[in-house]
């Protein structure tokens, strides 16, 4: 791996575990936890994309218990991502927001098993109310489960996309070139 | 003997039409202390990036003319927060962390590591955590950690940045004892009031080009001060109308009031 | 015992093993045994005195029981509520004795690329940098005017005005840091010389493969 890579990696995991700052501030249910893994496959690809993944949810273990089972969803998340870059989808929000939406079923439908199983559908607060709801409202458990999950990861997988999207094309031209996938995926190469 | 040649070096960044460094030619000798001035953006950052093997081979972009070294390079950038491995969680390890990367055994890192640690005055923060250190202390603990990796060759890009007055002092004097021992210098440097204590020569670059070269009188000409390069007193001297030769320092100040 | 003097590995293979048990082991017995070795173990002192980790762990482990009393029936959150506990226990615990650089220093002296050692311990120490930088853009924006309040479209483009600045200087750090790793000698898969290996022993590597052994045991005969 190259060094400018091994820098990368770091530095990506840890604005996914940073940016809880900026969403306190304006009082939104986000987590954001996927945007260093979005982020790096973007510029890097998907091995980057993996490690940096795998990078979140172990460092995020330490102040979390509870999610590191969930290291199976940043996986996923760095698979999704390279394949929307790939597409150079990241080239405008029209583009973006809905491959995020997608990103987000996706998402949900992977860490609904994990919830399930684990925590019994207790993942979080918010998830275990929604689950409460979705059981009240006649659906089985794991369909009331995946209703939990996905009313929280689609809006912020979506954000996410937006949020990288103008990331990328805010970057330095001089930064853009060294970053041969980021051209890719801002449809500019 | 020669430690660096820059011979003819053109360099462009990737990206950009416009090269960073246009046709420069430069050596640093062993045990001398050669200075880059220049307005911001005039290219002594990229120099020093070109003599250190890291511009292009690090930075990407097209590099035109010869690089050669003879001796291994260290390089000591302005933003101390930035070059803090990361993997250190104690000063005395974050100095020890390039000599271990080298292999070297144990004895000689703690050798390496107490002698810088020493020179840069670090004993009292030796079992500090890097992170909780103020800007001028961890510029302290990064410079001793590249001395620490006791390189022939030591760039300096503004290592005086975020130190105080006295701080400074202390290492314009470490620059002058290290060129002694043998090392060889290159210094960018907006510090130009120490320059005729500290460089042997000065080289004044300019949009990428060497504009001149010579000894650190050369921040008394006319044409320096008139770009803002010159010595503080030079500085003054020109600006309140005094006849040339404007002085370099305060001591040849007073010689020419007399 | 205190987890300083206990080797990184054995830490890690201990809150490894104790959550896989509670699993592996049928409920609600396995999970009750574990769940106490767990809180048991977050009552040593490590870190720092034994009752914060001690505490820390119940009220993490807490919400659990209360959600999963309003999902389901009794035996159930008793069942998937001591495995939680287990793990959030063993998990807090870790993280209490678990000290970084120990660990960074294992994996060294074991020979192994330092590529994995540096990611970790990288990320760790510039998650606190990365967070300061994200307050004090908050703090800057909140004086130019930002509130919680609003529309949402007004709160997305104050998110994009909070965050792009943050994500942006932290890209423009790596190009940096890439030079300071390469200038200090960091080779991605370099053998490195190990600054304080944390002692081992025989006894803590045979409780290693014990632990594991263990597991594997009790998947064995769980699934038999």
């Amino acid at each position: 791996m190259s060094i400018r890579l091994l820098a990368l990696i770091p530095v990506a995991a840890a604005i996914s575990l940073a940016l809880s700052a900026a969403v306190d501030a304006v009082a939104l249910p986000l987590f954001l936890d996927t945007t260093g893994t979005i982020l790096a496959t973007t510029l890097a690809g998907p091995g980057v994309g993996i490690a940096t993944g795998v990078v979140t949810s172990a460092v995020n273990t330490l102040r979390n218990p509870t999610f590191w089972p969930f290291v199976v969803v940043q996986i996923i998340v760095a698979l999704y991502a390279w394949a929307a870059a790939r597409a150079g989808l990241f080239r405008s929000f029209r583009t973006a927001v809905p491959a995020g939406l997608g990103l987000g079923v996706i998402a949900s439908l992977t860490s609904t098993p994990i919830s399930y199983l684990v925590f019994g559908c207790t993942t979080t607060g918010g998830i275990a109310l929604t689950t409460a709801l979705g059981k009240a409202l006649g659906l089985p458990p794991l369909g009331a489960c995946f209703f939990g999950s996905f009313l929280s990861d689609f809006g912020d997988k979506a954000v996410t996309f937006a949020l990288v999207t103008s990331v990328l094309h805010a970057l330095p031209r001089r930064t853009a070139a060294r970053f041969p996938w980021a051209l890719r995926a801002i449809g500019a190469a | 003997m020669k430690s660096l040649t820059l011979e003819r070096v053109s360099f462009w960044y990737p990206a950009t039409e416009a090269p960073a460094l246009r046709d420069v030619s430069l050596e640093v000798v062993q045990g001398e202390v050669v200075a880059l001035v220049g307005a911001v953006g005039a290219g002594a950052s990229t120099v020093l990036l070109a003599a250190g093997d890291l511009a292009p081979r690090l930075t990407g972009g097209r590099i035109v003319g010869t690089v050669s070294r003879r001796d291994r390079s260290a390089i000591v950038l302005p933003t101390p927060w930035t070059q803090v491995s990361g993997m250190a969680f104690t000063v005395w390890d974050e100095v020890a962390f390039g000599p271990a990367n080298l292999g070297w055994p144990t004895h000689e890192i703690a050798r390496q590591v107490d002698r810088a640690m020493a020179h840069l005055e670090l004993g009292p923060l030796a079992t500090r955590d890097p992170a909780t250190l103020s800007g001028g202390e961890l510029q302290r603990v990064i410079i001793a950690a590249t001395l620490a990796m006791d390189s022939g060759l030591v760039l300096f890009d503004e290592p005086a940045a975020e130190l105080d007055a006295e701080g400074a002092s202390a290492l314009w004097r470490l620059i002058r004892a290290l060129a002694k021992g043998g090392k060889a210098i290159l210094l960018a440097t907006s510090a130009l009031d120490a320059l005729p204590d500290v460089a042997d020569r000065v080289v004044w670059l300019e949009d990428g080009a060497v504009r001149a070269v010579g000894t650190p009188d050369l921040l008394a000409d006319v044409a320096a001060c008139d770009a803002g390069l010159g010595t503080s007193v030079a500085t003054v001297w020109g600006a309140s109308g005094l006849p040339g030769p404007y002085p370099l320092t305060v001591a040849h100040a007073v010689r020419q009031w007399r | 015992m205190t987890g300083r003097r206990l080797h990184p590995f054995t830490l890690l293979a201990i809150a490894g093993a104790l959550p896989a048990l509670a699993w592996i082991l049928p409920a609600p017995a396995g999970g009750m045994w574990t769940a106490a070795v767990a809180l048991l173990l977050t009552l040593t002192p490590g870190w720092r005195p034994g009752l914060v980790v001690f505490r820390t762990a119940l009220l993490t482990a807490a919400p659990f029981w209360v959600f999963l009393r309003l999902l389901h029936d009794v035996p159930t959150t008793i069942a998937i509520g001591l495995r939680i506990t287990t793990m959030v226990a063993s998990f807090v615990w870790l993280a209490a004795t678990l000290a970084p650089d120990r660990l960074v220093e294992a994996t060294v002296a074991r020979g192994w690329s330092v590529t994995a050692a540096y990611l970790f311990a990288a990320t760790i120490t510039a998650v606190p940098t990365l967070r300061d930088r994200a307050r004090r853009i908050v703090e800057a924006q909140r004086c130019r005017g930002l509130s919680p309040r609003g529309s949402l479209g007004n709160r997305l483009r104050a998110l994009r005005a909070l965050a792009l600045p943050l994500v942006l200087s932290a890209l423009h750090d790596v190009d940096e840091r890439a030079l300071a790793l390469e200038t200090r000698g960091m080779v991605s898969g370099a053998r490195r010389t190990p600054l304080a290996p944390p002692p081992d022993s025989a006894v803590e590597r045979a409780a290693r493969w014990a632990l594991l052994a263990a597991c594997v045991a009790a998947l064995i005969w769980r699934f038999k």
